[in-house]
């Protein structure tokens, strides 16, 4: 069953002033399967990060419709949203979004918090989780004592504690040295392993490889994608470059 | 060209962080538009012919260096927050290219303009409300005003020399803040990770130990002028322990709250409470500033309000009669009939000439002292002890008086036997002795008089009088002055003789001065017996208002400074951290919570952060009460209910405006952070 189905979704922005528009997605079709674990690519501006924005519900198509578990994103009322997100996706930065004001514990119970659970439910996951993620010793620090991969890893923890049905990630990477996007990587690949959902929207042709499936995106439509099949993942890595060379290339591939 | 550029570089800069510099420039235009005024209205030629005038200038004088001091404590600190909030701005023109000399001449230049700006906005209203001032004066003091309008250029001059020193000042601080730093540094300055406050809970006990020593203290002073020094004590525990409390206290009860897991992690108290750590680490310091501030203001208008309102009381409780004459004499002798007949014979026979009459008189002898009275016995050596602090409550102002004289006041016809004794205690003390024993000579108390003067002598002592009424006064003097040989404490003889004249306020002066004028020559011709001292209410009225005018119209004007400033430094908070939040907002929206949540969340925090302080300044003026009602005690202003009432007023309108003030400034807060990505 699809936990995500993404039907002709179109997106324009119109500049505040003088009313030019600007196309950023065109059309875009694509579903992810329960357990998938798909990465999207492209180029800065071919609409990624818009795309993301939309699947999340922090904006709105101009057309089209997307359902996450059946459900129409657009049908949801604003005040539905937030408590809709919290409890359907799980969210990876680039920026890790950890907030300076809380110790990393307090960063990855905020939405259990925010959905009312109690104490006990919470140490429950948390001890699960941490230890799943290797951060137990790390949990009193707060955001500027940890290293960025450190970071990020509670940010992840942040993202699973509420097991949510899909974790969307932009540019995990982006931020982290070779060593830490490594062990963040592998991270993915193991709580997929684990059933977790993920879509992940990268430059990086190294993350992408870890994914199932890589969708690339060009001038605001799905252009082309790749599985994983039984590929290696040093043969996955070349062919994703390679597509990724002739879309840069500008090849006619239609 | 270059200098072209330089011109509009620091125009632009003003112009792009208006945000900022508009309540900036405000503020400044406001202080030196006081400045001009009060210099203005000391250097004025008009009132020096006006009764009340000297005290008027004195407190006025005084106000001016009590402002020039605020305004350079207070300028400097809104500016290193203007420098805060622009380094970033300064870093990027050091990197594109721009000098730290070429920075600092567009600073110059900025630093002119604003100068320019507020000199001329400040002296516009200056001398445009100069006149008002001019007229309140007038008002206050009881003089007629002309329509002249004039302009004290010497004024200007003065007003604007010390701002040009202020800012230079300023200028001088701002370029060493940019001095020492590096462009990346300053690129960086704003988002530099901060360390989580930690709580310092010896700090938080110290502050709240302090601040109730300084409650204590400020209770139990019972006179606040022999105890200045405790007064003082209390004022500053009280400010220091403020500071403690809002930087230190805040955080430990935040940390408090998180070590209660069940009351920590629910939604409504979560982010709340972290934040609030922050932020109060952030503002401890800038909220017990305007926490002190507004005590100040409040202490300040209440007072002087209640003093002005209160003043023909106090004229009435310091000179109960229109004219009062008191005879000090050096022994009982000089205490004769005949000396007092001769006063009397000659006030008369001016009242006459005057075409007025004696009304409400009052005539009697006494021997005062200060004595402590314990299980009815006068402790008269013990004098020391009754000044401690701890055995105040057990003191008393003694007036030791003749019963004939109480006879012939009251019209009365009470007997007395040599042992026997009559008395009466004044502020609602009650002397509940039997038996009274003064200088070793029994008395029987056989009776409490009905009423007795408890205005006069005895309003201007925080202690309370007894009037002892006795057969036999030389007796009772001897004892006293006998008593008084051997302790040193003096006993003092005298005779009040007061009375009401149905005139207008023009002839008492008149009489007043040819009484004094007589007492004189016969003083220089036959020596005196008896010391007299006149005084009349209608002369002492217009050095009453002068006083008391003064100091209202000087509490208004420092205490409408203090609030602007006092809104200046809540602006300011206010747009800092709707800078800090903006992120935090963007970053919890991205996690789940709504706009509302969010917004519910952050007023809550805004609203404790700003109100804090008005309450805590609540408490402190509440606990001040009974030292301010004891010092205004002195001035002769005994009306209790009046200064609760305008205190409460005071408190009130402050409230009220404070809340206007928040509301308005939040509004920017909210447009600062919403101003972000996911905006709908």
């Amino acid at each position: 069953m699809s936990i995500l189905e993404v039907d002709a979704v179109k997106k324009i922005y119109t500049t505040r002033f003088g009313g030019n528009q600007v196309v950023a997605l065109s059309n875009v079709n694509f579903r992810v399967e329960e357990g998938e674990y798909v990465a999207i690519m492209g180029e800065s501006g071919s609409g990624k990060t818009t795309l993301l924005n939309i699947i999340a519900a922090f904006d709105k198509p101009t057309a089209g419709n997307v359902r996450l578990d059946g459900r129409e994103l657009s049908n949801l009322k604003e005040s539905e949203m937030a408590a809709f997100r919290r409890d359907n996706l799980g969210f990876v930065f680039q920026e890790f979004n950890l907030l300076d004001t809380f110790t990393l514990e307090d960063n990855i119970y905020l939405p259990m918090v925010l959905s009312g659970k109690s104490t006990a439910e919470m140490s429950k996951r948390m001890s699960f989780i941490a230890k799943q993620l290797g951060i137990t010793e790390l949990l009193k620090k707060y955001s500027y004592e940890v290293s960025g991969g450190q970071k990020q890893r509670a940010a992840v923890a942040r993202a699973l504690i509420t097991e949510p049905k899909l974790i969307l990630a932009d540019e995990p990477t982006g931020s982290l040295d070779s060593k830490s996007t490594d062990e963040l990587l592998e991270l993915f690949s193991a709580i997929n392993c684990d059933g977790q959902t993920i879509l992940m929207v990268t430059h990086s042709v190294k993350a992408a490889s870890h994914a199932g499936r890589v969708l690339f995106i060009k001038d605001g439509e799905v252009y082309h994608q790749l599985y994983r099949g039984e590929s290696t993942g040093i043969e996955f890595y070349q062919k994703i470059s390679d597509t990724l060379t002739m879309l840069t290339a500008g090849g006619d591939k239609r | 060209m270059k200098k072209g550029l330089y011109c509009m570089l620091a125009w632009t800069g003003i112009k792009r962080n208006r945000r900022l510099y508009l309540p900036y420039i405000l503020t400044c235009i406001g202080m030196v538009m006081m400045c001009y005024i009060i210099s203005f209205l000391t250097a004025f030629p008009g009132f020096e012919t006006m009764r009340g005038w000297g005290t008027m200038k004195t407190t006025l004088s005084l106000g001016f260096n009590v402002m020039c001091i605020f305004s350079l404590i207070f300028l400097f600190y809104t500016n290193s927050f203007l420098v805060r909030r622009r380094k970033k701005e300064f870093g990027l023109y050091n990197i594109l290219g721009l000098g730290k000399k070429n920075l600092a001449l567009v600073l110059l230049v900025e630093t002119l303009m604003i100068y320019a700006i507020v000199i001329s906005g400040g002296f516009a209203f200056g001398v445009l409300f100069s006149k008002l001032a001019e007229l309140c004066v007038t008002y206050i003091l009881g003089g007629s005003a002309g329509f002249t309008f004039a302009v004290d250029f010497a004024s200007l001059y003065k007003t604007a020399g010390l701002f040009a020193v202020i800012f230079a000042l300023i200028f001088l601080n701002t370029l060493r803040q940019i001095q020492l730093a590096n462009p990346i540094e300053l690129i960086k300055s704003e988002d530099v990770g901060e360390k989580p406050p930690r709580a310092n809970w010896i700090l938080a006990a110290a502050g709240a130990v302090v601040l109730g020593a300084a409650y204590y203290i400020a209770i139990r002073i019972e006179d606040p002028l022999s105890a200045i020094t405790y007064f003082f004590l209390a004022v500053i525990m009280v400010i220091a322990a403020t500071y403690v409390l809002f930087v230190a206290g805040s955080v430990a009860v935040c940390r408090l709250m998180q070590k209660n897991k069940e009351y920590y992690y629910k939604t409504s108290h979560f982010i709340s409470v972290s934040s609030m750590a922050y932020r109060m680490k952030r503002n401890g310091a800038g909220l017990a500033s305007i926490c002190i501030l507004c005590t100040m203001v409040l202490v300040m208008i209440s007072s002087t309000v209640c003093l002005y309102a209160g003043a023909e009381d106090g004229l009435k409780n310091m000179y109960t009669r229109d004219i009062n004459i008191t005879g000090a004499a050096a022994g009982i002798e000089g205490l004769n009939a005949d000396n007092r007949q001769k006063i009397t014979d000659m006030v008369g026979r001016i009242a006459a000439e005057n075409g007025a009459e004696e009304e409400n008189t009052v005539d009697y002898r006494t021997a005062a002292t200060a004595a402590c009275i314990s299980d009815g016995k006068l402790m008269l050596e013990d004098l020391v002890y009754a000044q401690d602090i701890k055995n105040i409550s057990k003191a008393w102002q003694l007036f030791v008086i003749p019963v004939s004289d109480y006879n012939s006041m009251l019209g009365t016809n009470e007997t007395l036997a040599d042992d026997e004794a009559m008395i009466y205690a004044t502020k609602g003390v009650s002397f509940d002795q039997n038996k009274i024993d003064i200088g070793g000579n029994e008395f029987t108390v056989v009776k409490t008089a009905e009423g007795f003067e408890d205005k006069g002598a005895d309003t201007m002592q925080a202690i309370p009088s007894l009037y002892v009424f006795v057969n036999d006064f030389e007796a009772v003097v001897d004892a006293l002055e006998q008593k008084a040989a051997e302790t040193g404490i003096s006993t003092s003889i005298g005779w009040y003789y007061k009375f009401d004249l149905g005139c207008s306020d023009d002839v008492q002066i008149q009489i007043y001065n040819q009484i004094v004028e007589a007492i004189q020559q016969t003083a220089e011709g036959e020596g005196e017996a008896l010391h007299i001292l006149v005084s009349s209410r209608a002369n002492e009225r217009m050095d009453f208002y002068g006083t008391y005018g003064g100091l209202l119209f000087l509490g208004v004007i420092l205490g409408l400074v203090f609030v602007s400033a006092t809104v200046l430094i809540i602006y300011y908070k206010q747009i800092s951290e709707g800078y800090e939040d903006q992120k935090r907002f963007d970053i919890m929206q991205k996690v789940g919570m709504t706009k509302e949540e969010i917004k519910k969340s952050i007023n809550s925090q805004v609203l404790t952060v700003f109100f804090a302080p008005l309450v805590m300044a609540g408490v402190h003026l509440a606990f001040a009460f009974p030292m301010v009602r004891k010092m205004l005690l002195l001035f002769g202003m005994a009306n209790t209910e009046l200064l609760t009432a305008v205190t409460a007023v005071c408190f009130l309108v402050f409230a009220l405006f404070y809340a206007a003030v928040y509301r308005t400034t939040s509004r920017s807060y909210f447009s600062i952070v919403s101003g972000m990505r996911y905006e709908n």
